[in-house]
């Protein structure tokens, strides 16, 4: 008795191995559901919704001009004190605007105080450097070359936000260049 | 030292004191019989999960005795509470455990809100909880994959990940980040939910169900799983109250406490859903809690997303990153995919927190990792390790 339920035992094992290897066996022949970074991307719906790092928003009438009006609600808020805004002596309006991305922790608590809606996130995911001066953005020139390489394109499949960030293709291949020219030396130079 | 032989690199202690190691094994070895050896399981060991290290002295394929060594991973983040702002300290909360940032996000954050008396809109109660129990599934599923991954087997990792993939997609929609979630605000949560964001969670809820029954025949009723997990590790209620080690441990141990049920915090009274509860005391005890625990977790969301009342994600005027906590102090818990999380909060009115105590579950339940493993063999050590659920950044803080 105690050698047939031990067969049995042995048996019912082998199933459930038969049984597993079933399981495996439909998935391997499934399409892929990775994406082969370098040569392939995730789509870009998918990024609506990623909190890259910070952007100046286009501004309001002149599209080139930022809506900072250098209030030092966002420098004072960030937990990483990643943001330098320096007012120009004229007006309103920023001449300075860095943002050291290797101190941020994209929490928001700049895009939330901002009273007029001047900073957003952007959708990079594919900020990479070799050097930490390369990090350290300067969005006003980074605003000025968007709004050079084109109009703000059709907002992308619905976002959480009310204030649509703009979709940015990825650079697919190669580190992304950083958008700030802040005396980043580069490394292959 | 001068009896360091390179036949005999790993330090059989013939003679005592002979072991050329550093501070923690050489403490370790002094009261380690002869002939023994003294073995570091990590802390760069794939089977420990991070940066855990763990000196084991072995008689042959035994396990003697066993120390956790840890501290690689520190990252002060109690000290860092001291010098930010209370709202400043809010993203730290989704780095202390990166496998389930939401249950810290909701202790942090409910503590805080206790101490100042702020009430959350109907909405974000919703959204909180959504989001809390989609991360303890997501959690849950990292466990399970890196835990049948420690057992021998490979593939379980690559499924696992596919569906937290999905719960990935889902949160990002809200938070904006994938990991390191930072959702809860003093008074609410960050952002509200669109149609896209729920309609993907009613796509996921069924999926999930085909999903966990898939899981249930390619693991759970696998022969090799079931031998290597029943019977094994035994950790009885005494150990785990003795140790204060809490969640699908002591759960396993055949004690239902769930502070969701024994301390209902945010709207989980609302809610029809069970705390699994097994009394094998073993292994496979933990297992099976945990993966009920995705069913039941997949319960209370369907119930929530079914339930959602329109309205505010925040309150009107919520605090600033600028807010001063007032004075006092306020303790607050809140169920993790690990355990037990207490944040404990301490302000004198000024610009920071004046002190921030985090009681990780996962430090807790480590520490009965020495006793349960002590004379088992060392494979069934590493199944006792990967069953306690274990993320070292949780436990150094």
């Amino acid at each position: 008795m105690k050698m047939l339920s031990a067969i049995w035992d042995n048996l019912k094992g082998l199933y459930s191995l038969l049984v597993g290897m079933c399981i495996t066996g439909r998935y391997f022949f499934q399409p892929l559901k990775t994406v082969h970074f370098p040569r392939d991307v995730v789509e870009p719906e998918n990024l609506a919704s990623y909190r890259g790092p910070l952007e100046l928003a286009r501004g309001k009438t002149d599209e080139s001009k930022t809506r900072c009006i250098s209030c030092q609600m966002c420098a004072k808020g960030c937990p990483g004190n990643c943001i330098t805004v320096v007012k120009s002596k004229e007006g309103k309006n920023p001449v300075t605007w860095l943002y050291d991305f290797t101190l941020c922790c994209l929490c928001g608590a700049c895009v939330e105080v901002c009273p007029t809606a001047a900073i957003q996130f952007s959708h990079r995911l594919y900020l990479v450097s070799t050097s930490r001066e390369a990090l350290v953005l300067d969005l006003l020139k980074d605003l000025e070359e968007r709004v050079a390489a084109g109009p703000l394109p059709a907002a992308g499949a619905g976002t959480p936000d009310a204030k649509k960030p703009e979709a940015r293709m990825p650079d697919a291949g190669g580190p992304q260049k950083a958008a700030g020219g802040s005396a980043a030396p580069d490394p292959e130079g | 030292m001068s009896n360091f032989s390179f036949l005999n690199p790993f330090g059989v202690l013939d003679e005592p004191g002979t072991y050329m190691g550093d501070f923690y094994s050489n403490n370790f070895a002094r009261k380690a019989q002869a002939g023994n050896v003294i073995l570091n399981l990590g802390p760069q060991h794939p089977s420990t999960h991070g940066v855990l290290r763990v000196v084991v002295e072995m008689y042959g394929e035994y396990v003697v005795r066993s120390e956790p060594v840890l501290g690689y991973l520190h990252r002060s983040h109690e000290k860092m509470a001291e010098h930010k702002t209370a709202y400043g300290f809010l993203p730290n909360m989704g780095r202390v455990d990166y496998l389930n940032a939401i249950g810290w996000n909701w202790a942090y954050a409910g503590a805080c809100e206790q101490l100042a008396g702020i009430e959350c809109p109907e909405r974000a109660e919703y959204l909180r909880v959504i989001a809390a129990e989609l991360n303890r599934i997501s959690s849950h599923l990292v466990w399970w994959g890196a835990f049948v991954l420690d057992l021998g087997a490979f593939t379980p990792i690559l499924y696992a990940f596919d569906d937290r993939e999905l719960i990935c997609d889902i949160l990002q929609r809200v938070t904006g980040s994938r990991l390191t979630m930072n959702y809860f605000r003093f008074g609410g949560v960050g952002a509200d939910g669109d149609d896209l964001f729920f309609s993907k969670i009613r796509d996921f809820i069924p999926n999930m169900r085909e999903r966990l029954k898939m899981y249930k025949a390619l693991v759970t009723d696998n022969v090799i799983l079931r031998r290597r997990l029943e019977g094994i590790g035994p950790m009885d209620a005494d150990l785990c109250v003795r140790y204060g080690a809490t969640g699908p441990l002591l759960r396993a141990a055949g004690v239902p406490r769930d502070v969701r049920r024994s301390i209902p915090y945010g709207i989980y009274d609302r809610f029809d859903y069970e705390i699994p509860v097994a009394e094998t005391n073993d292994n496979f005890g933990r297992y099976w809690v945990r993966l009920q625990e995705i069913s039941e977790s997949l319960k209370i969301v369907e119930q929530a997303v079914a339930q959602i009342p329109p309205g505010k994600h925040i309150v009107d005027k919520a605090p600033k990153p600028s807010w001063k906590l007032p004075p006092g102090e306020s303790v607050f818990s809140v169920e993790g995919a690990r355990g037990e999380i207490t944040v404990h909060v301490i302000s004198d009115g000024g610009k920071s927190p004046y002190r921030v105590k985090l009681r990780a579950p996962g430090f807790s339940n480590l520490s009965v990792f020495a006793e349960a493993a002590e004379g088992t063999i060392l494979a069934d050590a590493i199944a006792i390790l990967g069953s306690l659920d274990l993320v070292i950044p949780e436990i150094d803080r």
